[in-house]
């Protein structure tokens, strides 16, 4: 335990080191580039190193969480009106500058934060949250419209007190503030957190249904972001001395989008170089060419997002990955030296008070319009114990599974989860009362590796690190058992796109069993497999009830498997609950029979 | 009052409209254009042409509705086809494409404002008020082309393979429609409705290189709201540019351009789906 621990810090320190001499490199050169630079060239870059930050904030929003933001400018514009206001009309002076940059921040902070709430909730298609974010730099410019004479209108505010310091001292500081962000953002996406970032951007769904707050998240990484923003809209305003509402418009908001996805989203190095190199070149050709240089802009931009989606940066790093990659497999790359599982210490904190069932379903309605999918189910689960659902296609069941995972699904009746009632509840809060659900279709996080994917599912109960990629991933023995079963645990370092069809399944299965459900709902867990994988995984599912008492909901149209494991089976027809009762009594009802026969109840029965 | 009545209509009909060519392709193809703006403005600049090269007015509408077609087809094949598996980037490659455009109008025309000639100006008398004669035309036309649209979708060939694209593609495919040059024709219908109202709304406005961008993120708005489909624009028009109109005048016109933003965005937070469903 000791040396695993030890081996994780010394990689996160290596990372800690990696980052601080990448960053000491980038601060020498900028220290040293005035010396070369002509005063021209060191004023456009002085605002390029800005915009540079507000690329890179871009990219954390839209490259790495997959958020796509017309409206970064906004917090931009936002600092930058904090200091021009401030210093205007109220006062200027170190106090006054300090006090300044705050308000820029916390509105900032506070506007995103707003846009946060209004626009990240479960089930939110990514296409609102771009609308949020389209309408605000178009509010916020109207807003300083209104503004008239306080805020300038629409020739904004210039001419008011800033520090008329070297133009040298100004392109350190705006180089510093760049390699500062640029530095935590270089820690944070390669920290453990960094990589749930990847893992929402994937399949947002799935991760809200292994317990992760992914609302909360995007929230805290806009909020973040804008603050961030901000500063650089700040610096830039006091350097330039000058403001205008297209500092917050929908247009810079926009640029930013080309800088990012020119250079390469979901990089780091590409964003900035985009903004810069893209700033500079149309501050010496605005002169000359200003139309062409747009024109080409636009052009590239078009072919890249078509031909090139990861930007020029994809380019290099892809490169780089082939060099690495000389004489591999493909498929056969480990990433990192691996990480190692341990055991969770401790079984579940909060015991369970053994007469409440860990799931009541009662009266349970689903409705789409005039179409009635589930009518008044009521079903107990007891802990302990395997209850298998069967019933024709269509017959409800996956819409029962739906209708306990997400408290906005069905219509009417209550779920309760260990006494809990689920209410409406999204299903990430479901998740924290015990439930845990995998899918008919396998829906894993393709470039994330297998570690990776399960220290996701862990996020709930362990947390995550914000800045260190931690070497170890702690698991409930179950997990680990089937890891073990299916040989998974041999390919932590995978890509789980690579694996095949029946260890996605065991990985699947690993991952809900590692968030510590009470009561676990499978769809179809093993749809194409193969005889003995079906063996190994009915062997594990009867050992997960028996030994650790958790309660099973399992769909299954394999009858003969569901009668080997069972302990009750329910059978659903219709939408209607038409048998609940022992493995033998199911079997030998004539009713399932004829159900299965597709006849008449009526002449059945 | 009449005045004030008068307003809404008309401002509702601009905007039906305007936001009809962004609702056809967003229909079909699950797909918003960004470039739509720069087709409103081609739009302007074809009725420049036409009226330059002194031909009537009223043929500018057609004309515009040809060079659409022609524009919406071939951008389609080069830069729309590639992003059909990715909606979000399509966004930003017709903002990218917009952005081409009008600079190609640059080159060609020069920034400054142009002239075009307008099939009829003045004012007439109604309800007891002299109103611009243009904008009660434009009323007109909206209804046309609402019910024009309706007809297109629902009576003829192209609109059942239309519909049966939208609902389920696969399946469409499958039962031997061609989904690519549905696809194909739905873009050059959505450029050439969009040219169409560029034409339509130029005798209200200044033909410069960016007169389309004002009118995009509004119709982009108008069209979500709508649920995507002619009557939800509709009534959607009427909601939203009646309120646009109401704050404009009572309360200030500054607020009154973002009120068609900010309450799309409070409808859309209530409704996803926009007005047409559920």
């Amino acid at each position: 335990m000791a040396d695993i621990t030890s081996e994780a810090s010394e990689r996160s320190s290596r990372q800690v080191w990696r980052t601080a001499i990448g960053a000491a490199v980038a601060l020498a050169i900028i220290l040293t580039a005035p010396f070369y630079l002509d005063t021209y060239m060191t004023n456009v870059l002085i605002r390029a190193l800005f915009l540079g930050v507000l690329a890179l904030t871009v990219d954390l929003v839209w490259g790495y969480a997959g958020i796509l933001t017309f409206g970064q400018s906004a917090f931009f514009g936002i600092g930058a009106y904090a200091c021009a206001l401030v210093f205007t009309h109220w006062g200027f002076g170190p106090g006054w500058a300090i006090a300044a940059l705050l308000i820029g921040v916390l509105v900032a902070a506070l506007t995103a934060w707003l846009v946060g709430l209004l626009s990240f909730y479960h089930g939110a298609s990514p296409l609102y949250s771009s609308i949020m974010t389209l309408a605000l730099p178009i509010v916020l410019v109207q807003i300083i419209f209104a503004g008239g004479r306080f805020t300038g209108s629409s020739s904004g505010l210039s001419g008011f007190p800033t520090y008329y310091w070297s133009i040298d001292t100004w392109f350190i500081i705006a180089g510093v503030l760049l390699v500062l962000v640029a530095s935590v953002a270089w820690l944070f996406v390669r920290s453990d957190y960094g990589r749930i970032l990847v893992a929402i951007r994937e399949n947002e769904d799935r991760c809200a249904y292994l317990g992760i707050p992914v609302s909360r998240i995007k929230t805290g990484l806009f909020v973040a972001c804008g603050a961030v923003g901000a500063i650089a809209g700040f610096g830039y305003a006091a350097f330039t001395n000058v403001v205008a509402p297209e500092l917050g418009g929908f247009l810079l908001g926009t640029e930013s989008l080309i800088w990012v996805a020119l250079g390469g989203r979901g990089t780091l190095i590409g964003p900035i170089l985009g903004a810069i190199g893209i700033d500079v070149t149309s501050s010496y050709l605005s002169g000359s060419l200003p139309f062409l240089w747009k024109f080409i802009v636009g052009v590239a931009f078009v072919v890249v997002i078509i031909v090139l989606p990861n930007g020029f940066a994809s380019l290099a790093t892809s490169g780089w990955r082939r060099y690495r990659m000389r004489g591999v497999e493909a498929g056969d790359v480990r990433h990192g030296p691996g990480i190692t599982l341990v055991s969770t210490s401790g079984r579940r904190a909060d015991a369970v008070d053994p007469t409440v069932a860990p799931i009541r379903i009662d009266g349970l309605t689903c409705r789409y319009g005039s179409l009635t999918v589930l009518d008044g189910i009521t079903v107990e689960g007891r802990a302990g114990q395997l209850l298998s659902i069967v019933g024709p296609n269509g017959a409800g069941k996956t819409t029962l599974m739906r209708c306990i995972s997400n408290g906005t699904e069905r219509t009417g009746g209550q779920v309760a989860v260990a006494g809990h009632e689920i209410g409406r509840n999204s299903p990430q809060k479901i998740v924290g009362l015990g439930v845990g659900r995998s899918f008919q279709n396998t829906s894993l996080f393709d470039s994330l590796t297998v570690g990776d994917c399960l220290r996701l599912a862990r996020f709930r109960i362990d947390g995550a690190r914000s800045f260190v990629r931690s070497g170890t991933v702690a698991l409930p023995e179950p997990a680990l058992e089937i890891l073990k079963a299916t040989g998974l645990d041999q390919q932590l370092g995978l890509e789980s796109r690579y694996l095949s069809h029946g260890m996605k399944r065991g990985l699947e299965l690993a991952m809900v069993l590692a968030t510590e459900p009470r009561v676990l709902l499978l769809d179809e867990p093993t749809a194409g497999l193969t005889k003995p994988e079906r063996t190994a995984i009915g062997h594990v599912l009867t050992r997960l009830v028996a030994e650790y008492g958790l309660c099973v909901f399992l769909i299954e149209h394999d009858l003969d498997f569901v009668r080997e494991i069972s302990d009750r089976i329910v059978v659903l027809h219709q939408g209607k609950l038409l048998l609940d009762g022992t493995v033998d009594e199911v079997v030998s009802s004539d009713l399932v029979k004829a159900v299965y026969a597709g006849q008449d109840l009526e002449a059945a029965s | 009052m009449a005045t004030l009545f008068l307003d809404i209509l008309t401002t509702a009909s601009m905007l039906f409209i305007v936001a009809a060519g962004l609702m056809i392709i967003l229909g079909v193809m699950k797909l918003i254009n960004f470039a739509h703006g720069a087709f409103l403005t081609v739009g302007g600049y074809a009725v420049h042409v036409v009226t330059d090269a002194g031909y009537n007015a009223w043929l500018t509408i057609p004309a515009a509705a040809a060079v659409g077609f022609l524009l919406g087809v071939v951008v389609e094949r080069l830069v729309v086809r590639p992003l059909y598996s990715r909606p979000l980037d399509a966004i930003l490659a017709t903002w990218g494409l917009g952005i081409v455009i009008a600079q190609v109008i640059v080159f060609i025309f020069g920034r400054e404002v142009q002239f075009a000639a307008s099939p009829i100006s003045g004012t007439a008398e109604l309800l007891a008020t002299t109103y611009s004669a243009w904008r009660l035309i434009l009323v007109g036309a909206a209804v046309i082309l609402g019910v024009l649209l309706t007809a297109l979708l629902y009576l003829t060939r192209f609109g059942l393979n239309a519909r049966a694209v939208i609902m389920n593609e696969d399946l469409a495919r499958g039962l031997g429609i061609d989904s690519v040059r549905v696809r194909a024709m739905t873009f050059g219908l959505g450029a050439a409705l969009a040219c169409a109202a560029g034409a339509l709304i130029t005798p209200l406005l200044s033909v410069d290189p960016n007169m389309g961008l004002p009118w995009l993120v509004n119709s982009f708005m108008l069209v979500l709201v709508s649920g995507v489909a002619i009557p939800g624009l509709a009534l959607a028009s009427l909601l939203l540019g009646g309120a646009q109109v109401l704050v404009s005048t009572f309360v200030s016109p500054i607020i009154g351009g973002i009120t068609i933003v900010v309450l799309a965005a409070v409808i859309l937070r209530i409704k996803p789906q926009g007005l047409s469903r559920g």
